[in-house]
């Protein structure tokens, strides 16, 4: 009996489906669409068919080194058959060591059918594994993605918290923002890293006022990643960033401002640079 | 006539002239037991009613309270007005003794009678020694004392308290029982003497053979002895002095109502007094029989009070009803021939249906805040005529499984046993309940599970699936309930004749568990064996998936109980597909050994 053989047989939709209803289960099993005609300007060398056997021989092995590396290596070719024997090897269960990186590597270019795939690994009982299904779904804007991302951030591990909080964030998961603050609520430092990095002017308002309702240093935290963003503005939000974290009286709220500072060029002169140095000054010498 | 006929009626003869004086009526060898001639004669002379009724002069049914509120007091409670007729302070140092217009008791050291009018004190007498008990019939009154190792049995009158005789004892008497003109006497735990009321003669003494006689109880036509292990009804047939030559019962109590007896020991000197050992008892009446055999049970059942609950049992041993007294326990019961009726430790007065349970009337002795002690009823025959309330078992059965009282854990265990034979959803979302219950103690939690499984009522299928709608969820703080046992449950179901569509939504369900990554692996077993016991195949393609997933993993893959159990559902309703995929990952050797090995022992080459 060959792998080949199998997968041809029942066990692909099964592997790749859910089985009982899943929101994969009706998923089809196709391949990417092609790319796009290239224009032949450089000559590159395409691995041959027989090279991507070799990995997925590997993939498939015993030698759970050899079989990541394959991963890797099949991730980083931008080809259907490359793809096709990530998608095999993970449906035919690969260890945990070897799932992660296969996980990773499929996200590299992303495919629709992807996504059953990496869902039926975010409920994996080896959290690393979890996390890495999560992170790799960010990519994708399949809306059980997201809902699957969304999910991750009520696992009970603080790393596949985590994990889904930085997908939220990647990728732009707006509906993630909610279960975000419950978690900003419990202090956690993943999830005020993805709302920082989800905050526009009105969430950053609704961020401000979480004072008092969540820990002072997770929403200083929160306010303090937002202010270093490099594609956070104008200026004057900024000042409203800056404000908001003057209202905090935790010592993180203090090195929120420093950090600002200390990353923030002098010149040309900002508003919001300004004022988090004249209220740490205020802060620290006490008010004189 | 025979000798001891002959010598019953000189010394009845005797006592009759010198009046009061002591006789050796109680003796190792002053008696000739089990004289079946004796015991007819004795039992003739009994002046019983035609029908069941107090002993009361009014013959209206009523219930004498002992409560202590400040002080302690006497409360005659009128059951068929539903009202106190009186109540009096007194020191009620024992067991209230029922007589034609008086009662009696013990009142600090002395027995005192009351009359049943208003309950003013008709007489008062310092006794020969420390009280044992106390009965009554129309006229007189009885008390056996004890001083050192002196035993005396003396009988009043009932309007003067004049002591009219008195009989010593070689040996320990127990508490007397006065029905119909006889006082029946316990002696030396083996011996019941039957005495004439009025004179003290000895009419008859049965001796237990093969039982105890340490337990006493009369009703307005009734009179039963025994012991600890079972009950006699006193007729001509007691003259065997064997179980099996009388009319006898041992009746099935269940091991976990264990401080369960039939009646109030005559020898225990705290029982002279209203104590817990009244909370649990035993509540029968039987049928008058001249016919061999066993005891015939009226209603062919009995009941057992047990602190706050009543349970009604057939003859069998069956539970019929339950019923739980609200917040506080009953401290006395008594079966009136047509209901059960109780005083509760706070005053509530309620009587059941013997048959069913039904409330047939519910009363309150108003005594506020009234602590009840105990209590005499002097009821029988009684039958509330108000309308019956709804019969409440599955509530009542609900309601002692979530009693958090530890005392009543056992009571917990046959409340969840009675309940598991009941069919329907409801019962099966209240044995959940018990498994959601922080505070259930764990014995009863396993008692449930083994109930759930052996339960197999095809109607609990949805209660069980929707009991797998909670996940381990970090933000809401939830896990799932009873997982485990669930599943357990729902494989209990194979073979049943379940509904399609809930079949689905339990697959549904339960796939929802096999994939969450918080099941614990014991727990997953559970699942994988719930799923391919209801599944029908249509589980396959999800445990397939379960099984390539972790065939390689280096905790699942290697678990003992995990490989077996899903090698062996995919075998169950396994078709080519299934095979040929266990044997793909039996040969591949990535396969953890313990799995593999699994493949190989549950999969033989076909």
């Amino acid at each position: 009996m060959t792998r080949r053989r199998l997968r041809g047989g029942w066990v692909l939709g099964l592997a790749l489906c859910s089985g009982l209803g899943g929101p994969a289960a009706a998923a089809p099993a196709g391949k990417r669409p092609p790319p796009a005609p290239a224009a032949p300007k450089v000559k590159v060398k395409v691995p041959g068919a027989e090279e991507i056997a070799g990995y997925a021989t590997a993939l498939a092995g015993t030698d759970v080194e050899a079989a990541a590396k394959a991963a890797d290596a099949l991730g980083a070719l931008d080809l259907p058959a490359a793809h096709d024997a990530l998608l095999d090897g993970l449906a035919m269960g690969l260890p945990a060591t070897v799932a992660a990186p296969a996980l990773t590597a499929l996200a590299v270019h992303p495919a629709p059918p992807d996504v059953a795939a990496l869902i039926r690994y975010v409920g994996h009982h080896n959290l690393n594994v979890r996390a890495a299904a999560l992170t790799a779904l960010a990519t994708y804007a399949d809306p059980a993605a997201h809902a699957a991302v969304i999910n991750g951030l009520h696992d009970a591990a603080g790393l596949v918290r985590g994990a889904a909080a930085a997908a939220a964030a990647k990728g732009r998961i707006r509906s993630a923002i909610e279960p975000l603050f419950q978690l900003l609520g419990r202090g956690e430092e993943p999830a005020a890293r993805a709302l920082a990095a989800l905050a526009d002017p009105d969430l950053v308002a609704k961020i401000a006022d979480q004072l008092g309702k969540v820990p002072d240093a997770a929403l200083a935290q929160c306010l303090g990643y937002i202010l270093k963003r490099a594609d956070f503005g104008p200026d004057p939000a900024r000042v409203e960033v800056v404000r908001a974290i003057a209202k905090i009286q935790d010592p993180a709220a203090i090195a929120a401002l420093t950090d600002y500072i200390d990353v923030t060029p002098k010149n040309p002169p900002r508003p919001s640079r300004g004022e988090a140095e004249r209220l740490v000054e205020a802060r620290l010498g006490g008010g004189k | 006539m025979s000798r001891v006929g002959a010598r019953v009626i000189v010394c009845a003869a005797l006592v009759v002239a010198v009046g009061g004086c002591h006789h050796p009526v109680f003796g190792l060898t002053t008696s000739n037991d089990n004289d079946a001639t004796a015991l007819a004669s004795a039992l003739s002379r009994r002046q019983l009613p035609e029908s069941p009724m107090p002993l009361g002069a009014t013959h209206q049914p009523r219930a004498y309270v002992a409560v202590q509120g400040g002080a302690r007091a006497i409360v005659a409670f009128e059951l068929a007005a539903g009202k106190p007729a009186w109540r009096v302070d007194a020191d009620v140092q024992s067991r209230i003794a029922v007589g034609g217009d008086f009662i009696v008791e013990l009142e600090g050291k002395q027995l005192v009678a009351r009359d049943q009018a208003r309950g003013a004190v008709r007489w008062k007498l310092a006794g020969a020694g420390t009280l044992i008990g106390t009965a009554a019939d129309r006229d007189r009154a009885y008390a056996v004392w004890h001083d050192g190792s002196h035993y005396e049995i003396a009988a009043y009158d009932g309007a003067s308290g004049g002591k009219l005789w008195a009989a010593d004892a070689e040996g320990a008497l127990g508490a007397p029982a006065a029905q119909g003109g006889l006082v029946y006497v316990p002696f030396f735990a083996q011996w019941l003497s039957i005495l004439d009321g009025k004179t003290g003669a000895p009419l008859a003494r049965l001796r237990g053979i093969d039982e105890q006689i340490s337990m006493l109880h009369t009703t307005s036509q009734a009179a039963y002895f025994g012991s600890k292990q079972g009950v006699f009804r006193l007729d001509a047939r007691s003259a065997s002095g064997t179980r099996a030559g009388g009319t006898y019962a041992q009746l099935k109590i269940p091991p976990q109502l264990d401080r369960t007896s039939y009646g109030v020991d005559s020898y225990d000197p705290v029982q002279l007094a209203y104590t817990a050992a009244d909370r649990a008892r035993v509540l029968l009446r039987s049928e008058a029989t001249d016919a061999a055999g066993p005891m015939r049970l009226a209603g062919d059942g009995y009941a057992i009070h047990y602190f706050r609950y009543v349970f009604g049992f057939g003859a069998g041993g069956e539970l019929r009803w339950a019923y739980s007294h609200p917040r506080v326990e009953l401290v006395s019961t008594e079966h009136t021939g047509y209901v059960i009726v109780g005083v509760a430790a706070n005053g509530d007065v309620v009587a059941l249906e013997p048959q069913t349970g039904a409330v047939r009337f519910r009363g309150s002795l108003g005594t506020g805040a009234d602590h009840v002690l105990g209590a005499t009823f002097d009821a029988d025959g009684w039958s509330p005529s108000s309308q019956s309330e709804p019969i409440e078992t599955v509530a009542a059965l609900v309601g002692i499984t979530r009693d958090h009282d530890a005392r009543f854990d056992r009571v917990k265990e046959l409340a969840v046993q009675a309940l598991a034979k009941l069919p329907g959803a409801e019962v099966t979302k209240e044995l959940l309940g018990v498994l959601a219950d922080p505070r259930a103690p764990q014995k009863l939690k396993d008692t449930v599970v083994e109930l759930l499984v052996a339960r197999k009522d095809p109607s609990s299928l949805p209660v069980l699936t929707a009991q797998l709608a909670v996940h381990t969820d970090y933000l809401l703080r939830t896990e799932p309930d009873a997982l485990g046992p669930v599943a357990k449950a729902i494989a209990g179901l194979a073979g049943a004749p379940l509904d399609p569509k809930q079949v689905a939504d339990a697959l549904v369900a339960l796939q929802s568990h096999l994939d969450a990554p918080a099941t614990a692996t014991p727990d997953l077993v559970l699942v994988i064996a719930a799923m391919s016991a209801i599944g029908g195949g249509a589980e396959r393609s999800a445990l397939g998936s379960h099984l390539l997933l972790y065939h390689a993993d280096d905790d699942l893959g290697n678990d003992p109980s995990w490989g077996p159990a899903i090698v062996r559902a995919l075998d169950k309703h396994g078709g080519p597909g299934e095979h040929e995929l266990l044997r793909y990952v039996a040969e591949d050797p990535r396969t953890q050994p313990a799995l593999a090995a699994a493949i190989r022992d549950g999969l033989p080459a076909r």
